[in-house]
């Protein structure tokens, strides 16, 4: 038996989230968990939702509230904590996005930290 | 073609001298223009040697599906120890127009992605999302060119520093630097020899945007600021790919080029100069590699023509 590669389960899990927050931006108000286990179309555990969304509610992508026994929960942000789960999976996914998207900073070596501080208290003192 | 046939194949390394000098001695939009300019000739030039000698490996082939004629010694003898040669530009033309291809539909499909993820937003040019990851890249085509950036990144930097930042994402979309990118990866994945190149296209594009954002801002400190505190905000944020530029790194050298003199828009720099020679160098380079597959291509054809019956 091999270990469940990490990489790919993290992309599975951000598939979940999405299709979660996208059921949930789709209900018209506060839904139970059970509302979102029937609505989604990959026939998922009551506990596998209820994983999710413990996630999305630790990403502060939706918030809940108690209704009686059980929670209620609604999406905190409109399409655009959606969009944002969904480009993580793209920036998860591609190792290689640099042909792609041209980004505003790389990463950031540890000896060149140092560099850059010294750079920006030069930047700093004199503008 | 003789010897001739294999030179292209090598040239690109003239390049080398120029693709480590131009970050820092020509304008960041002399050096893209030109370095992607020479890593497409080269590329080109290597890739169709390739296939000329693709085409001599094959003829001998036993059951190979060209003419006849192809086989005949005369042919053979134009590409010397072409029993070696031959054979090993056919698995290296393969791994060619793979690599070629992954590339391709790689960018494609981050592209088609990455805007499939903005679907849900207002088709405004910038998309802000709530994300605790600082980034901010330029989105080319799709239903509009966009800028994307999260909210962690608006959150370090100040209000001067985020019209920098825009106003850089801006000049990779309307210079449309992903071209240029597409290009030189595409150039590298024809001859492994090209990817200094590479490396180094990447670097003055984002110079190329650094500067037109300086002058779009009115001041190169405030950009040098944006760069700065957003590097600093977004380390140890998990950025793979890119751990094994050698110190010191891309970002510092953007930073203390900023800081410096601004850059002289020049097109040549003298010839007596290390960066003049390492330009004269490749230029050279390209230039025989241009000849040289122009002239071996030709002498196979009218090798070919000769040897077929029809």
């Amino acid at each position: 038996m091999t270990e469940p590669d990490p990489h790919r389960r993290r992309r599975a899990q951000g598939a979940l989230e999405t299709q979660v927050l996208a059921a949930l931006n789709d209900a018209r108000g506060p839904v139970t968990a059970g509302w979102v286990q029937e609505h989604l179309t990959a026939g998922l555990a009551y506990t596998t939702v209820m994983t999710v969304l413990a996630r999305l509610l630790a990403k502060n992508a939706v918030t809940r509230r108690r209704e009686g026994r059980s929670f209620v929960w609604v999406s905190a942000s409109d399409g655009a904590g959606l969009a944002a789960l969904k480009m993580h999976r793209v920036l998860d996914g591609e190792q290689d996005r640099r042909a792609v998207l041209a980004r505003f900073i790389t990463a950031l070596p540890a000896g060149d930290e140092q560099v850059l501080r010294e750079l920006l208290d030069q930047a700093g003192d004199e503008g | 073609m003789g010897i001739f046939v294999f030179l292209p194949l090598v040239l690109p390394l003239t390049a080398w001298p120029v693709a480590r000098l131009a970050e820092q001695r020509l304008h960041p939009r002399t050096a893209t223009v030109l370095l992607t300019g020479v890593s497409s000739l080269m590329a080109l030039c290597s890739t169709v040697c390739l296939v000329l000698l693709m085409v001599v490996g094959t003829a001998q082939l036993p059951g190979n599906p060209l003419p006849d004629g192809w086989s005949d010694p005369e042919v053979r003898a134009s590409v010397p120890h072409h029993e070696i040669a031959g054979k090993a530009a056919i698995p290296a033309l393969v791994a060619v127009f793979t690599g070629c291809l992954c590339t391709l539909l790689r960018h494609h499909r981050v592209r088609r992605r990455a805007h499939e993820a903005l679907e849900s937003l207002p088709r405004t040019e910038v998309a802000v999302l709530p994300d605790p990851r600082p980034y901010a890249y330029a989105l080319p085509r799709g239903p509009r060119d966009r800028v994307v950036v999260s909210t962690a990144m608006l959150a370090c930097l100040g209000s001067r520093e985020r019209r920098a930042l825009f106003a850089h994402e801006r000049v990779h979309l309307a210079a449309r630097h992903h071209r240029h990118l597409l290009l030189v990866r595409l150039a590298a994945d024809a001859n492994p020899f090209l990817r200094p190149l590479r490396t180094a296209v990447a670097c003055t594009t984002e110079r190329w945007a650094d500067e037109e954002a300086a002058r779009a801002v009115g001041s190169r400190r405030t950009v040098a600021r944006a760069i700065g505190q957003a590097a600093l905000a977004s380390r140890g944020a998990p950025v793979p790919a890119l751990a094994a530029f050698a110190a010191p790194g891309p970002l510092p050298r953007r930073v203390a080029a900023l800081l410096g003199p601004e850059p002289a828009v020049r097109t040549w720099p003298p010839l007596f100069t290390a960066v003049g020679l390492a330009l004269w160098t490749a230029a050279t380079g390209a230039l025989l590699s241009a000849m040289f597959s122009a002239n071996s291509a030709v002498t196979l054809l009218l090798l070919l023509h000769a040897a077929t019956p029809w």
